[in-house]
């Protein structure tokens, strides 16, 4: 969170990947950074342990969230 | 001495056990009861330290949130600490906030380090530290509050909060407190800090983000090398072999057969790097293989990068074949143990 | 009975957003990584479909060698000017 947030004051758009357990803290850190409403990708926990098809499926989701966050 | 404007004051009741309800109504404890920072012990405690109260100690990169001297003096008196125990507290901070030991990953990964704190020197028994029986567990105010202080820090300062923050997995009884001191009179090397370069009568504490504690058992074993095997299995268990850092606490009994035989802290170090290991196929297999081993250049996985990735002390009652090994928070280099001279500035 | 607060003042920092693509049309990704497992595998898996669907190009990962710790500033700063957006992972 903290990469994306700083990226962004670069001036070009940032997409965190994170997943629902982790969610909590990433608001966290937004807010901290002074973007509460910082929009991210929220993927299915965990991601250590998937399998090469399980990852594409994640990719799909990430996909889908990226279009918006980036151009919304 | 003034309080720094920066600290709030809490006006209540002059009730002590209400200003204990008070102090958890603030959400300011680690569950357990602290004593109330007390406007007098705050300063009693801030008389340790030379610097103005608000000079900071450690920053946290992630959020900009900064320890000010006077903060973590609040911290101390509610850790139940003397002022005596306050410089080993600020040396503590100052070490955990050199980059190296990565102050943001260890004190929020799901990996759940407990912050080791080993002290050595003559501040141990200036200030009636634990070093014999009973030595990682309860019953010695130094070490037990010194340890404290550094959770209700972590956790009021720098909001490293169970669930918010604090992502760990499991946590780790090392989370309450995690302190201990070296024991000089069943050490046969040198002081671990004068191992570390300290002039003589300057103390230190060193600072390990450790993912748990392992006893190390042996009664049978006779020789370093019975020993050290031992020790040397423990320290490559699937769970935690990783080319991390190492700590290895020996009792008087293990230490005492190591000695008898001459090896020296160099051999040892030498001896559990070359055999603390697993064979690649099996790590592979396991999901644990990491790049990080590559760098090794060895048929087999060995703990840490290097013989010096393993720091040794001695610890413990003097009866019981029973040694701890500790392993790193950090699978890899991501957290590296710092040390820090307490109450001097060697390197100013 | 006076207690000093044991806390500090939150640092709520200053930061703003970057404007948004009109489009993502032929635009080069840049990619993060922070080393956790399959973290690159899921940034590339995912460039791949923004690949797909928008064309453009994909960086090479970019890696930071210690998640838990922000990552170099310069680290920022080379990869901003090579391209349009980044994917960051992972959060887990």
């Amino acid at each position: 969170m903290h990469d994306g947030i700083t990226f962004e004051q670069m001036g070009k758009r940032a997409v965190v990947l994170c997943t629902e357990p982790f969610e909590v803290t990433a608001r966290n850190i937004a807010r901290m950074l002074g973007q509460p409403d910082y929009p991210f990708v929220i993927l299915q926990h965990p991601l250590g342990s998937l399998t090469s098809d399980e990852i594409k499926a994640r990719a799909a989701v990430a996909c889908e969230q990226a279009i918006d966050i980036l151009t919304g | 001495m003034t309080i720094s404007q920066a600290q709030q004051i809490h006006e209540i009741a002059d009730d002590p056990l209400a200003a204990m309800d008070y102090c958890y109504a603030q959400g300011w404890t680690d569950g357990l009861p602290v004593i109330p920072p007390e406007e007098g012990r705050v300063q009693a405690m801030l008389a340790m330290e030379g610097r103005p109260p608000e000079t900071v100690l450690a920053h946290h990169p992630a959020t900009g949130l900064e320890l000010t001297v006077h903060a973590a003096a609040a911290n101390a008196v509610m850790a139940g600490c003397l002022p005596e125990y306050f410089p080993i507290i600020v040396a503590a901070f100052e070490a955990m906030d050199r980059e190296p030991f990565n102050f943001h990953g260890s004190t929020v990964s799901t990996g759940g380090s407990g912050h080791l704190l080993i002290v050595s020197g003559p501040i141990v028994d200036e200030i009636n530290m634990n070093a014999g029986v009973n030595l990682f567990g309860p019953g010695n105010r130094a070490n037990a509050t010194i340890g404290r202080c550094i959770r209700l820090t972590l956790m009021n300062v720098f909001k490293i909060v169970p669930g918010i923050a604090d992502k760990s997995t499991q946590g780790n009884p090392g989370k309450y407190s995690f302190c201990i001191a070296e024991r000089a009179d069943k050490n046969p090397w040198p002081a671990l800090c004068e191992e570390l370069g300290y002039p003589e009568g300057v103390s230190s504490v060193t600072v390990f983000a450790g993912a748990g504690f392992c006893n190390v058992e042996n009664h049978g074993a006779n020789t370093p090398e019975t020993i050290l095997d031992t020790m040397a299995d423990a320290m490559a268990n699937y769970g935690c072999i990783s080319t991390g850092q190492s700590v290895v606490v020996f009792s008087p009994e293990h230490v005492e057969i190591i000695a008898r035989y001459g090896w020296s802290k160099a051999q040892v170090r030498e001896y559990l790097f070359e055999h603390a290991k697993r064979p690649r196929k099996d790590l592979e297999q396991l999901g644990k293989f990491e790049n990080g081993y590559n760098a090794q250049d060895r048929q087999d996985c060995h703990r840490g990068v290097s013989p010096d990735d393993i720091l040794i002390t001695v610890g413990g009652g003097d009866a019981g074949g029973h040694s701890a090994f500790i392993p790193s928070w950090s699978r890899g280099r991501g957290s590296m143990m710092q040390s820090q001279s307490i109450g001097v500035c060697i390197d100013c | 009975m006076k207690l000093v607060d044991p806390t500090v003042p939150a640092n709520i920092q200053t930061s703003k957003r970057a404007p948004a693509l009109a489009s993502l049309e032929g635009k080069t990704i840049g990619l993060l990584w922070n080393h956790k497992v399959n973290g690159d595998k899921l940034l590339n898996e995912t460039a791949a479909l923004l690949q797909s669907q928008f064309g453009g190009k994909v960086l090479p990962i970019v890696t930071k060698r210690n998640a838990g710790a922000p990552a170099p500033t310069e680290l920022l700063t080379n990869l901003a000017p090579e391209c349009d957006y980044i994917i960051t992972a992972s959060g887990d």
